[in-house]
């Protein structure tokens, strides 16, 4: 026993010795040294974004870039809904950044007063649908809004297009559209069938590939379908867009009627809400401008991101609302 | 009663067939969901490793260098030595799990916690334990005395002096604390250096320990090879393209604990040896096909779970997308979880199981705490945006408010399972002590506890394993479902394993996401899970041999 002891002293203090002279001859050849050289002039911080999930693509792939550039700034991107958004995040002081796919609401905008929180209004993006016929198709270029609300209603079913107008020809009537686990689906029960509406109807082909709409439309005469602006843009010849009339007579889809608001319902503008306190903190200025001068750039707002990107002149004056906005924040 | 009176004439005939049909239900009930969800499993996996994209010769080298040969040493030691088998595959588990957790520890010392950061800490509880230890030698004082000694000189390491104390009634810092006076100091030892001692050190002293049954020197050698192993990789670390860092921590975690094992049942169970062979031809068979493999070109499968998915931040491009920051959020909101929630979690169980008087305060308290294991996560998700974000008026989603949230969540979990293990040591022990002299104290601390711990941290463990597979609590307070950069601190936002993979799936839902990104993201959560439980199946094992 006693031997034993000996001997675990004895090879533990071998053990620290070595350890220890192994330590030395490390220290002797392996230092660094701590002095920092700062960089006053990269931007660090957090930017914190909530609100709509219409938005929220959009903002994340701004964030992306932003945070490749700027790699001390951290950006938080968290969707909530334009609503729940701003009552529970933006209007408490939480958010820098509140998306919305509607204007703020007045009580919404009172909340936020009472906490000393000013959103600054920017327009973002345009989201737009596109109802799509087959270049054939001569009796449906226009449609009325209840004409195409009747024909995707989970209720009224119409299984011909005589079903819905006795003038039109009395076909099946093939339908595509996007799959329920898609915006756009979202969007379009929005507008056209209503929240509380008879529900979009479930016998269509249902795809989450634009690609797969177009195909179909185009593969027969009788067929309509619905998509994404964006991805119409890029396939003109190959269908052709319906006229949609809410009231106000037939509007053609394009970038104009979108952006100028006539192409309704089927159109909304998209904003971004900065706090103006949040503005004085130059990197949340700095990625609000990036934000909006990215927000022309077709490769990612309407190739990555399926939005009309915004005009030039409307970039400006965005622009402009912004840094009016940020130096009344710096001043 | 009626039955009595009545005349049996015979044995009469019973059917065998409702028997063994309630027999093949219950055996039924046993496997649906297992089956169920290994199906599932399966297909995720499918989609997200997609095995059938290799090329042919891929799978052929890997048939022959890793399939076979590791079938045939399993079949070989079943027939032959079933001990050895355990030992093999319990060699295997500790070289698979040991090298996730090396990666998590490694991502945690390259993005969170510098190795100086890291060397200042140890320093801090370090320097004053050893100056209490030796005070202690030279002075006798009563264990009272000591306590404020001790208050005061593990105070003035960590905080300076007078330290923040001091500055609320105005007073300028004199003292340093040892962190910041280690962090000023103008020539530090390089990273790796710094890890050695204060990271592979401690390792190794805890391996060869393990190892001294087998012998004082070959532990002397398992230690002072592992420091030397470790500081070995930081050195050579350029040559298979990795920095020291993580090189220094892969030596230190997956070498060290490895070879102590290895040696271990080399030397106290000879018998049992052969087994070693069974992690040798898995390691060495992958290692052989790879070369191979290499060498003939042959296309391995598109795997989405690869380097680039695990060390990159999530992206718009699918293909980009990674998991790395929730994968350091879930690290970081388990060690948070785990602090708040052990020492609370194992305080109260002990102090039900063995304090508390059997009252009705304490019966109310019992059905409550039960009744709280089954609320659901939302509902403590709300608590926590309640709780720590209004009423404490923290930043919202951050890691103290995550973790702080998800430790309510499991606390009545590790209670529940805490007070198993406590009761589960015989109450003829807890006598035995008494009858000894010892008062209540001394038969927890040396009795109860030490046979119950492996008990309490099994179940630890398995909750801590509900915690990091929540979304819904980490959604009530606020956590960000896209962020692009690991939390730095207590008070940086945080994302989740869960929540990266819930964020793809509902916001982002082209293809690729729905049936590449997310069904990786499983992937790798699902393994980390199964790695926290084997752990915990291990400890579990250990623990009943003691019973």
């Amino acid at each position: 026993m006693a031997n034993d002891r000996t001997r675990t002293t004895a090879s533990r203090r071998n053990f620290l010795t070595s350890a220890g002279a192994l330590g030395a001859v490390g220290l002797a050849g392996c230092t660094q040294s701590t002095d920092e050289s700062g960089d006053a002039e990269t931007l660090s911080g957090t930017i914190n974004i909530a609100g709509s999930s219409t938005v929220f693509p959009l903002a994340t792939a701004f964030g992306e870039s932003f945070d490749d550039d700027h790699r001390d700034v951290d950006v938080y991107v968290q969707s909530t809904g334009s609503g729940g958004g701003f009552a529970n995040f933006f209007c408490t002081g939480d958010t820098d950044f509140n998306n919305a796919s509607r204007p703020i609401k007045d009580e919404e905008e009172a909340q936020c007063a009472s906490n000393d929180i000013e959103p600054i209004e920017l327009t973002v993006a345009t989201d737009a649908l596109t109802v799509v016929v087959n270049n054939d198709n001569d009796w449906a270029t226009e449609l009325t809004v209840d004409q195409l609300a009747e024909i995707w209603s989970a209720e009224a079913s119409p299984t011909t297009w005589a079903d819905v107008n006795g003038d039109w020809p009395k076909e099946e009537i093939k339908l595509f559209g996007p799959s329920d686990a898609s915006g756009t689906y979202d969007y379009f029960i929005d507008a056209v069938l209503g929240e509380e509406g008879p529900g979009h109807r479930q016998d269509y082909s249902g795809t989450e590939q634009d690609r797969t709409i177009i195909q179909g439309v185009e593969g027969s005469e009788y067929a309509i379908g619905y998509m994404g602006f964006a991805y119409y843009t890029e396939n003109t010849d190959r269908v052709q867009a319906v006229a949609i009339d809410d009231g106000d007579g037939p509007v053609e889809p394009s970038l104009e009627t979108a952006r100028s608001g006539e192409y309704t319902p089927l159109a909304r503008p998209l904003f971004t809400y900065p706090k103006l306190s949040a503005l004085g903190e130059e990197h949340i200025a700095e990625f609000a401008r990036y934000f909006i001068e990215n927000a022309t750039d077709e490769s990612v707002v309407a190739d990555d991101v399926g939005y009309v990107p915004l005009t030039d002149e409307q970039q400006a004056e965005q622009l402009s609302t912004l840094e009016d906005a940020i130096d009344r924040a710096n001043g | 009663m009626a039955t009595d009176s009545r005349v049996i004439d015979g044995f009469g005939q019973v059917s065998q067939t409702a028997g063994t049909v309630f027999r093949y239900l219950l055996l039924f009930a046993t496997l649906a969901g297992l089956i169920a969800l290994t199906v599932l499993l399966l297909f995720v996996a499918n989609d997200a490793i997609q095995p059938l994209t290799a090329d042919p010769g891929w799978h052929l080298v890997f048939l022959l260098t890793l399939v076979v040969p590791t079938l045939s040493t399993v079949g070989y030691l079943l027939a032959r030595a079933r001990a050895a088998l355990s030992v093999g595959v319990a060699a295997l588990g500790l070289v698979v799990v040991s090298t996730m957790f090396a990666g998590g520890i490694a991502m945690i010392l390259v993005d969170i916690i510098p190795p100086i950061t890291w060397a200042g800490y140890v320093l801090t509880f370090a320097v004053p334990t050893v100056a209490l230890l030796a005070a202690r030698r030279a002075v006798d004082l009563p264990l009272l005395a000591w306590l404020p000694v001790a208050a005061v000189v593990y105070y003035a390491s960590l905080l300076g002096i007078p330290g923040p104390l001091g500055s609320v009634v105005g007073l300028e810092q004199t003292v340093p604390s040892v962190a910041a006076l280690f962090s000023s100091l103008s020539v530090l030892p390089a990273d790796w250096l710094l890890l050695v001692v204060t990271f592979t050190l401690p390792v190794a002293a805890a391996v060869g320990s393990y190892v001294r049954p087998a012998g004082d020197r070959v532990a002397a050698a398992v230690g002072v090879g592992g420091v030397a192993v470790a500081s070995a990789a930081a050195l050579s670390s350029s040559t298979v393209g990795l920095t020291p860092v993580p090189a220094t921590t892969l030596a230190t975690l997956v070498v060290v604990p490895t070879s102590g094992y290895v040696c271990r049942t080399v030397l106290s169970r000879p018998r049992d040896r052969i087994g070693l062979a069974l992690p040798a031809v898995v390691v060495g068979g992958s290692l052989l096909g790879a070369v191979l493999v290499r060498a003939f070109e042959f296309a391995g499968p598109q795997s989405w779970v690869d380097w680039q998915f695990l060390t990159s931040a999530h992206s718009r491009a699918a293909i980009d997308a990674g998991l790395y920051p929730a994968i350091g959020g879930s690290i970081l909101l388990m060690v948070t979880v785990a602090l708040f929630s052990f020492p609370l979690g194992v305080g109260a169980a002990v102090y039900l199981e063995e304090y508390a008087p059997n009252s009705r305060l304490a019966r109310l308290i019992d059905v409550n705490i039960s009744n709280l294991a089954g609320v659901p996560s939302v509902v403590y998700g709300l608590l926590g945006l309640g709780v720590f974000v209004r009423y404490f008026d923290q930043p919202s989603g951050t890691v103290l408010v995550g973790g702080a949230t998800l430790a309510l969540l499991i606390l009545p979990i590790v209670i529940i399972s805490s007070r198993e293990a406590l009761r589960s040591v015989p109450d003829d022990m807890r006598r035995a002590s008494y009858g000894m002299g010892a008062t209540r104290w001394q038969t927890v601390k040396n009795v109860v506890l030490p046979r119950s711990f492996s008990g309490i941290l099994t179940g630890t463990i398995l909750a801590l394993g509900r915690a990091i597979g929540e979304t819904a609590p980490l959604i009530m307070i606020g956590a960000p479902d896209v962020l692009f950069s690991l939390p730095t601190e207590f008070s940086a936002k945080v994302s989740a394993m869960p929540l990266q993979v819930f964020a793809w799936a509902s916001l982002y839902a082209t293809p690729e996401f729905y049936q590449r990104a997310v069904p990786a993201g499983v992937v790798v959560l699902v393994s980390v899970l199964l790695a926290m439980n084997s752990v915990a199946i291990v400890l579990r094992n250990r623990y009943q041999n003691e019973q």
